[in-house]
């Protein structure tokens, strides 16, 4: 089980007339199971919408709500990817997957089981010796994925994950991430400002205005995927090229160039 | 790929010509040192032996406090008293400087509370200490200790402290979300985040002890390199002098070599130290 919901959620950072208003009102619901991306102009206020339902910063109005229950404090039910990775260097691709598991007290057998299950899904079984500083930025952003995933958590938390990659690693972490949301699916906030990046991933795509950011418009991508079998391909470019993926793209890109501030690509 | 690879490994020679090429100009800088020490001592005259030993009377000097030894011992038993105290003064002030250091990152309630203290005591310097701890412990060892302790715990507590209030927030912010426990934390987190900082300071304590030890073993002491320059002085023995200053740099530096070898080990996965 894993749902999210925003009420009517304001933040506002700093304080008296000195204070800047980030989001206005936000509302939305992600289902169990959903893969919500959020875009919109660099500064709106995405990344604070993720960092809301982490448990890094409080609203300032309104709940955030993890099934149903008022977020208060960062937590392994609400796994985190984060742009920087933000691996531990000191520790090894191992290491680094099994903090959470012992943070959670499990047996010695039982954790090892499910990190080498965790490596087998990201592709890491060479790398389990090695430190993050001698991977690649793809290779760590891997052992950030399966960190996030090993401690089967209610709801996966991404914050532009592939937005420090370079553009081949990025298509290549796309695909397995679909691959991972089609087999094994769980609730996704996914946050990004690469337009083609959510509508190939999400099931459904947020659009937020500008800063004081509000939701400006939530579009069913999944209908779409489903009825015109996009999943058949196996490539993203061949979806890509798709007329209904490029319609969907084109609405989000006017509804964006509406917002003043956004440039991208 | 055949030229890139050639390349490459003409790169790498050329890497490895240049460092022979320093260790090769280092080396010669240091023999033209020792050869203008002749010249200006023993050839020319230019230095009289009054002001600064010829290596003939370096030579003797040495002869002498290995012998029959000089200011009540020989040069072993006094670089060893040295050090046992330096090591000793050392080990306390890291031992109390870092735990400090980084709960004082940690907790800001904790810098409140303390670092008005710091800021008074900061500005005196550490060998502005040394009457004050003679007068309460004496001539002894603990004096000494006591003093290196003043010496080399600031550098440790304010290193530590700037490399809990330096580490990457998305490290937190992680550690956090992966329901890291308190002490854990402190473990497996904020101390190896801040090692390099805290190696950066062990470094500057380092220095500091054996700075403090000299001057605090010059003003009173009845054992020790300090006490060796001391007497040399009293007796107008610049080989003597010479012995003490040479000693107090070869340990120095031993144990900096000791400090640096226990860094590279401990910060294996450290990139940045490996540069």
């Amino acid at each position: 089980m894993g749902s999210i919901s925003f009420r009517n959620v304001d933040k506002v950072f700093g304080q008296g007339t000195g204070g800047v208003k980030a989001l206005d009102d936000i509302n939305l619901d992600i289902a169990d199971k959903e893969f919500v991306a959020i875009v919109g102009p660099s500064g709106c206020g995405k990344t604070t919408c993720l960092r809301m339902v982490a448990g890094f910063e409080a609203a300032s109005a309104g709940s955030v709500l993890v099934n149903g229950r008022p977020v208060t404090a960062p937590g392994p039910d609400r796994a985190v990817v984060f742009q920087q990775f933000a691996l531990f260097p000191w520790k090894t691709v191992r290491e680094n997957i099994e903090l959470g598991l012992r943070n959670k007290n499990l047996p010695v057998g039982e954790r090892s089981d499910l990190v080498a299950s965790a490596l087998k899904l990201m592709n890491l079984e060479t790398h389990v010796d090695a430190f993050p500083h001698q991977l690649s930025g793809g290779m760590q952003q891997r052992v950030a994925i399966a960190r996030a995933y090993v401690l089967d958590p209610e709801v996966l938390l991404m914050d532009e994950p592939f937005g420090a990659l370079d553009a081949q690693t990025r298509v290549v972490m796309q695909e397995e991430l679909v691959r991972l949301a089609r087999h094994n699916p769980r609730t996704v906030l996914f946050i990004t400002h690469a337009v083609e990046e959510a509508v190939y991933l999400a099931d459904r795509v947020a659009i937020m205005t500008r800063r004081p950011g509000r939701i400006k418009e939530v579009l069913d991508i999944k209908a779409v995927r489903e009825r015109e079998k996009w999943d058949s391909h196996a490539r993203i470019e061949d979806v890509m090229d798709l007329e209904s993926f490029v319609h969907l793209r084109t609405h989000i890109w006017k509804s964006l160039r509406e917002e003043k501030g956004f440039k991208d690509v | 790929m055949a030229p890139l690879a050639s390349r490459k490994t003409n790169l790498a020679s050329r890497k490895t010509n240049l460092a022979s090429r320093k260790t090769i100009i280092g080396g010669l800088t240091v023999i033209g040192l020792i050869v203008l020490w002749f010249v200006l001592t023993t050839f020319t005259g230019l230095v009289t032996g009054a002001r600064f030993p010829s290596p003939a009377e370096f030579w003797l000097s040495l002869n002498q406090i290995n012998g029959r030894g000089y200011a009540g011992s020989t040069l072993a038993s006094h670089a060893l008293h040295s050090l046992k105290l330096v090591l000793m003064g050392f080990t306390v002030a890291v031992l109390t400087g870092v735990p400090l250091g980084l709960w004082m990152g940690w907790s800001r309630r904790a810098e409140a509370f303390i670092n008005p203290v710091f800021l008074i005591i900061r500005p005196i310097p550490p060998l502005a200490w040394i009457p004050l701890a003679i007068l309460w412990l004496g001539l002894g060892d603990a004096a000494k200790i006591l003093v290196i302790w003043f010496s080399a715990f600031v550098p440790s507590v304010i290193n530590a402290f700037t490399g809990v209030r330096n580490i990457d927030k998305p490290i937190l912010e992680a550690a956090r979300m992966l329901g890291t426990p308190r002490w854990r934390m402190v473990r497996e987190v904020i101390l190896p985040a801040s090692l390099p900082m805290i190696f950066t300071g062990l470094r500057l304590s380092l220095q500091a002890s054996w700075t403090t030890l000299v001057a605090a073993e010059l003003v009173g002491a009845l054992v020790g390199v300090g006490f060796v320059l001391n007497m040399a002085q009293q007796d107008i023995y610049p080989g003597m002098i010479l012995v003490g200053m040479v000693t107090v740099g070869i340990l120095g530096w031993a144990t900096t070599l000791l400090l640096a070898r226990i860094e590279r080990q401990a910060l294996a996965w450290n990139v940045a130290a490996r540069d």
